[in-house]
């Protein structure tokens, strides 16, 4: 199985992760996103568009919204657990 | 391992990044009917047959045996798969054009007959692939290749109401409903009760899927979510228009919660 590359972002509630090699830059994530914290990246997706990257880290809610719009599931969004919440509060 | 994009199990993997456009309707479609797959365990005894159109473009997209049939054909086609192989699960992608236009006398025998097959239908108002002409779908005044003044209902008539047509001639074990790909959720419920009604052998089930289709709209990330948010549900109203009984007792005191 092939595997995709992708660029991982730890955020607030949970990590962000774009597979550039999926995302066309359809921007329909952008504009679906209920805290429009999404925006285009420097990164080039794979036909050669902008893609995309959270910008606001600090409004990301980690909601996924963004992943279920998008379609060719370059978003993955991972809530943290308990465990790595604890963490994370203790830093 | 390393991180790997949630696409369902029952997805070709190395033929990602898939085909379609840049915000095409039909990868939310295709990945709302692989979790349906993955989620009913159906993978290793499906059929999946696809139209021409855009549509023929899944060709390679799941890890099912896969059958691509002339324009309009997929309806019989996948019929008789059926009828030959009962214990297999059928399921006929096609686009509008496919289903609504030249395809259009397939599916009305199929829905007749209440042939046991699941029919999922992407209505993205135009003929895409060949550049965006007008289709049965286009909605009144809409522009496109065809209809460059937009469309006028008194020469061509109004938009096909699919599922309305196939909910008033299949008898009451047939499943119809009209889903959208803005609301992923609701629409995995619907394609995955389209699958079960075949599954259990109780008759037709029919899906249309309102889907984006910027490249031909011409429209951008915005105007693309506001024509089928906003303009397509006035005259596709999104829904299920015949639910069997067993579902309607299954779902019980739940209701029949339409939003996603």
């Amino acid at each position: 199985m092939a595997d995709f590359e992708y660029q991982q972002k730890e955020l607030k509630r949970g990590t962000f992760t774009l597979f550039p090699g999926l995302c066309k830059g359809c921007g329909l994530c952008i504009e679906k996103c209920p805290k429009k914290c999404l925006g285009w990246s420097e990164t080039l997706g794979v036909y050669g568009m902008p893609a995309i990257e959270p910008i606001n880290k600090e409004d990301c809610i980690s909601c996924g919204v963004c992943s279920t719009v998008c379609p060719d599931c370059a978003i993955l969004v991972e809530r943290y657990g308990k465990e790595e919440k604890k963490k994370k509060e203790e830093h | 391992m390393a991180v790997q994009p949630a696409m369902p199990r029952s997805w070709r993997r190395e033929t990602k990044p898939h085909k379609f456009c840049p915000g095409c309707g039909h990868g939310i479609a295709l990945r709302v009917l692989g979790q349906a797959i993955d989620q009913l365990n159906i993978q290793d005894r499906m059929v999946f047959g696809c139209d021409i159109g855009c549509s023929l473009l899944a060709w390679d997209f799941f890890n099912v045996d896969t059958v691509q049939t002339h324009h309009g054909r997929t309806t019989p086609v996948i019929v008789g798969l059926k009828r030959a192989r009962p214990e297999l699960v059928c399921v006929a992608y096609m686009g509008d054009g496919g289903g609504y236009a030249i395809g259009a006398q397939h599916l009305v025998s199929a829905a007749m007959r209440n042939d046991r097959i699941t029919v999922i239908l992407i209505n993205n108002t135009q003929y895409a692939m060949t550049g965006g002409q007008m289709a049965p779908t286009t909605l009144p005044g809409q522009k496109t290749e065809t209809s460059p003044y937009g469309r006028d209902p008194d020469m061509t008539g109004h938009p096909t109401q699919g599922p309305e047509m196939v909910a008033t001639i299949t008898p009451e074990s047939a499943y119809v409903a009209r889903g959208t790909i803005s609301r992923p959720k609701q629409l995995h419920k619907m394609v995955t009760r389209a699958l079960e009604n075949q599954i259990a052998g109780r008759g037709f089930s029919f899906v249309e899927i309102l889907a984006t289709c910027p490249t031909n709209w011409r429209t951008n990330a915005k105007n693309t979510w506001k024509f089928i948010e906003e303009t397509m549900p006035t005259h596709f109203k999104v829904g299920e228009l015949k639910v069997p009984e067993a579902f309607q007792a299954a779902a019980g005191g739940e209701g029949a919660r339409a939003d996603g």
